[in-house]
């Protein structure tokens, strides 16, 4: 395709008349053919074609066109007439109805499907009128948390709350004259073994799921207590919560936690580490609430001070060390001092890094990074990271990948992988003459074959599977892919896993998790394997 | 499609010839068919070959002869071709023009109008790409006028040629092209828009209805567009709400559209293209902190030009004139941990 430029002729005038097309829209032309006429502020000049082909006009006759930019186009075959056409008719085409909604306005709306040309308003479509349209009975939980006066007004939008956060009060509610107990006398709880003081706690009228592990020492002293199966507490953990303590299934937490506020909601699949302190003086205010969305992280030795609502979204990292305040403390306000309580925000797959600070007030938007030891004083924009003390945003935290160069790194992915069991002691080797790339691996551990599918029909070439091999196809197949009886699919794209496996699966799982690739789909904890 | 904020001041030109016959425009290379550099003042020699008088280069003798018809009574409009050559008549303006009236008691006036090309980013390099309004804004009895595309350019422009004080009406290079952005139905795209009344009126713009702006931008000029761009792009992606107040006189300046919005926001960030020290950001600041120091939360912070010269590679030129990321980074500053 050859574009019709117009030329700049001298520096200070910048554009001109299109005065009348030579050419008929849609018709052939040849190289060197004049083909319109341009009126600028010195001459009328004759526009010759650069070369041939069948000419599109980009501009009506009449019209004002930059010098330096293209009037037309001239296609050179069939394809590229249709090319020009699309971009005639993307030049000249209304801005789209949501133009003027915000980010966040289109986000929440796709979310809960809302169509934003059903908005009637002048000026900007912002995140609040979208929440103005949920249903009442209905009402997510963005507007639930909008009206609860307890959430001060803080929009939940960005952050996928954990299930409990919307649950029935009444479940779990504990005999009060066992709260009394534990209130009075707690060693006498707390020192009883996991499986005792779990049923302990059922009796009184907690809900505990299976395989539950409340550490040595830990107690939990709340009203409600609502714990999903397989979740594990540290040894002396204290939890006190004047109204609800919840938790999600398979959330796992280290030695020492120390948790104090009013109500704390905590998803699945969370991992905490060791020594984090959550609630300061204020965990008494009737504000102090914590969320905590699945599959967040929460590192070791982290502080969050709970007298505001604090609001961690989901696949989110709090990492080493962070800290997050919901107040300061000093002098009196009436002497000009700043005395700020405000909640906290930290929107669903955002990250802060080690030791840095999190001040009153702040919103970290989604996919945002906040770089090591920054002192965040100001709301960060989703995906970008900010750093500095103050933390000032400094670019953008993904870039846009084309799927060759997708396709690229998950060959890299399964050489590494290779690399790493060979170097672990495994014996591997490569499927040989394989459609596909299947890696093999004998161990003492389990034997099993990983491949590597790009395209749908590449599950045909799979190898069969065998009772004693275990067989895991990684797929970079958009929407999934059929693959045979016995094979078991970790979708690299969707981050979902399908089928069973064992040792090699949750593997393969655990190097993926490594690259930040999280598998949602099935419960699983890696405790060691091949890698 | 909008007017053209070049054909609209060349609209104002051919009527204010019109209807007055004591107008006259002088300066370099105005006669048609070249029009002037920038084609502000193309088709008058054709239709008033008397009153268009096309001079050599000699930016101080014009100035000089441009304030002594003014003297005499006429209405003498003086194109600089560019802004920055303002300096060599600058002993004129400072020593005479601001003077005379006063020094004479009131018995002679000044009514000439210099227009001035200002500004950067088309590679012009150091001694053609500047604004240069802070060296008029601290002179004392001239008026300062700059046109942005929210405004009404034509009618500023008439107004500086019926104004009896002298004024330095400042246009900026990059915006000739542009199409003018007049607020339509009280908007200008989404944003809600306020025009103060009189000659040389201000415009706020407010994407919240005037409502819950988190921070008040106060720009003039070729840096409107990009404070209007930046302030969208803010509220369509992160939700904050700026309110813009674009001035067109800097001086004499009235600061009441400004405090109003300060009241509002509590926050402030001044932008402009000169370069930062002394400039009408620093004016703006010192003024704003002293009238409504308890509204403000944060100190009023400043973007401009870094102090230094315009270089002529794009690359450079852009890092050293304020852009989207300065403005941003300011903006963030003030707007601080709101909540």
């Amino acid at each position: 395709m050859l574009e019709v430029l117009l030329t700049r002729e001298d520096a200070n005038t910048e554009f001109a008349l299109l005065a009348e097309w030579l050419v008929a829209d849609g018709e052939p032309v040849e190289a060197g053919q004049p083909i319109c006429i341009v009126e600028t502020t010195k001459a009328t000049v004759e526009v010759e074609t650069p070369g041939a082909g069948s000419l599109v006009h980009l501009f009506a006759a009449g019209a004002e066109v930059e010098l330096g930019g293209a009037v037309g186009l001239i296609a050179e075959s069939e394809s590229e007439l249709a090319e020009a056409r699309t971009r005639v008719s993307g030049a000249t085409a209304a801005p789209e109805g949501d133009a003027k909604a915000t980010r966040k306005a289109r986000e929440l709306a796709e979310r809960h499907g809302i169509d934003l040309g059903s908005i009637e308003k002048r000026g900007f479509i912002t995140a609040g009128d979208v929440e103005a349209l949920f249903p009442g009975s209905t009402a997510g939980a963005d507007a639930a948390s909008a009206a609860d006066p307890l959430l001060g007004g803080v929009s939940t939008a960005g952050v996928s709350l954990p299930e409990s956060w919307s649950e029935d009060l009444g479940r779990g509610r504990l005999d009060p004259a066992f709260v009394e107990l534990l209130r009075s006398e707690p060693e006498r709880i707390a020192q009883l073994g996991s499986d005792e003081k779990c049923a302990a706690y059922r009796e009184a009228g907690a809900v505990i799921g299976e395989g539950v592990e409340l550490g040595a020492g830990a107690l939990i002293v709340a009203e409600r207590v609502v714990i999903g199966a397989r979740v594990s507490l540290g040894e002396r953990a204290r939890i006190e919560c004047a109204e609800s303590f919840c938790v999600g299934e398979l959330t796992h937490v280290g030695p020492d936690l120390e948790l104090r506020c009013q109500r704390a909601f905590v998803g699945a699949n969370v991992h905490g580490g060791r020594s984090i302190r959550i609630g300061g003086g204020g965990h008494r205010d009737p504000w102090a609430t914590l969320a905590v969305g699945d599959l967040a992280f929460l590192g070791d030795e982290i502080f969050v001070n709970v007298c505001r609502p604090v609001l961690i979204g989901r696949e989110t990292f709090v990492t080493q060390r962070a800290m997050i305040v919901t107040h300061n403390i000093g002098h009196s306000l009436l002497e000009g001092f700043e005395n700020r309580f405000a909640p906290v925000v930290v929107e669903d797959r955002a990250q802060i890094g080690l030791g840095a600070v999190v001040y009153a007030g702040c919103r970290i938007g989604e996919r945002a990074i906040i770089a090591s030891n920054s002192y965040v004083v100001s709301d960060i924009p989703s995906g970008k990271l900010a750093i500095g003390v103050p933390a000032r945003p400094a670019g953008d935290v993904q870039v846009r990948l084309s799927e060759q160069r997708r396709a690229e790194l998950a060959h890299q992915m399964i050489d590494e992988l290779y690399e790493l069991l060979e170097l672990r002691g495994h014996t591997v080797s490569w499927l040989p003459d394989a459609a596909v790339r299947v890696l093999r691996i004998e161990s003492e551990l389990g034997s099993g074959q990983v491949a590597l599918l790009e395209r749908a029909d590449a599950a045909d070439a799979l190898p069969a599977p065998s009772a004693a091999t275990e067989s895991v196809a990684l797929s970079l197949v958009p929407g999934g892919v059929e693959v045979p009886a016995g094979w078991a699919v970790l979708d690299l794209l969707a981050q979902e896993v399908r089928g069973d496996g064992g040792v090699v699966l949750d593997s393969v799982r655990e190097f993926c998790r490594k690259r930040g690739i999280r598998f949602g789909g099935a419960p699983w904890r890696y405790s060691g394997g091949l890698i | 499609m909008a007017e053209r904020c070049v054909h609209e001041l060349n609209r104002a030109l051919h009527e204010l010839f019109v209807e007055r016959d004591d107008v006259y425009l002088i300066g370099e290379d105005l006669l048609d068919p070249y029009g002037g550099a920038f084609k502000v003042s193309q088709g008058l020699s054709s239709q008033w070959p008397e009153r268009v008088i096309t001079t050599p280069i000699s930016e101080a003798s014009l100035v000089g002869v441009t304030a002594g018809m003014a003297i005499r009574g006429l209405r003498p409009i003086l194109e600089i071709m560019f802004g920055d050559f303002v300096a060599l008549g600058y002993d004129q303006i400072v020593n005479g023009i601001s003077k005379f009236r006063e020094m004479y008691d009131d018995q002679i006036e000044v009514p000439l109008v210099v227009r001035l090309p200002m500004g950067g980013g088309r590679g012009y390099g150091p001694t053609h790409s500047q604004s240069l309004e802070k060296a008029l804004i601290g002179v004392p009895n001239v008026t300062t006028v700059a046109i942005s595309e929210y405004h009404d350019v034509g009618a500023l422009l008439t107004a500086a040629v019926e104004d009896p004080e002298p004024v330095f009406f400042v246009e900026n290079k990059l915006m000739y092209g542009r199409p003018l952005r007049r607020p339509e139905g009280g908007y200008v795209g989404e944003l809600r828009a306020r025009e103060t009344s009189g000659p040389y009126p201000a415009i706020s713009l407010s994407g919240s209805e005037f409502g819950d702006d988190a921070v008040t931008i106060s720009t003039y000029g070729g840096m409107a567009s990009l404070a209007l761009e930046t302030a969208t792009g803010l509220i369509l992606e992160h939700e904050l709400f700026c309110e813009v107040v674009v001035l067109s006189r800097l001086q004499p300046l009235d600061l009441e559209p400004l405090l109003d919005s300060v009241r509002r926001t509590g926050a402030l960030v001044t932008l402009e293209e000169g370069t930062l020290t002394g400039g009408l950001g620093a004016e703006i600041a010192a003024t704003v902190q002293e009238q409504a120091w308890e509204e403000l939360r944060r100190p009023v912070q400043r973007v401009g030009a870094r102090d230094g010269i315009v270089p002529a590679a794009p690359d450079l030129e852009a890092a050293m004139l304020p852009g989207a990321d300065n403005l941003i980074a300011a903006v963030l500053s003030v707007s601080g941990a709101r909540v």
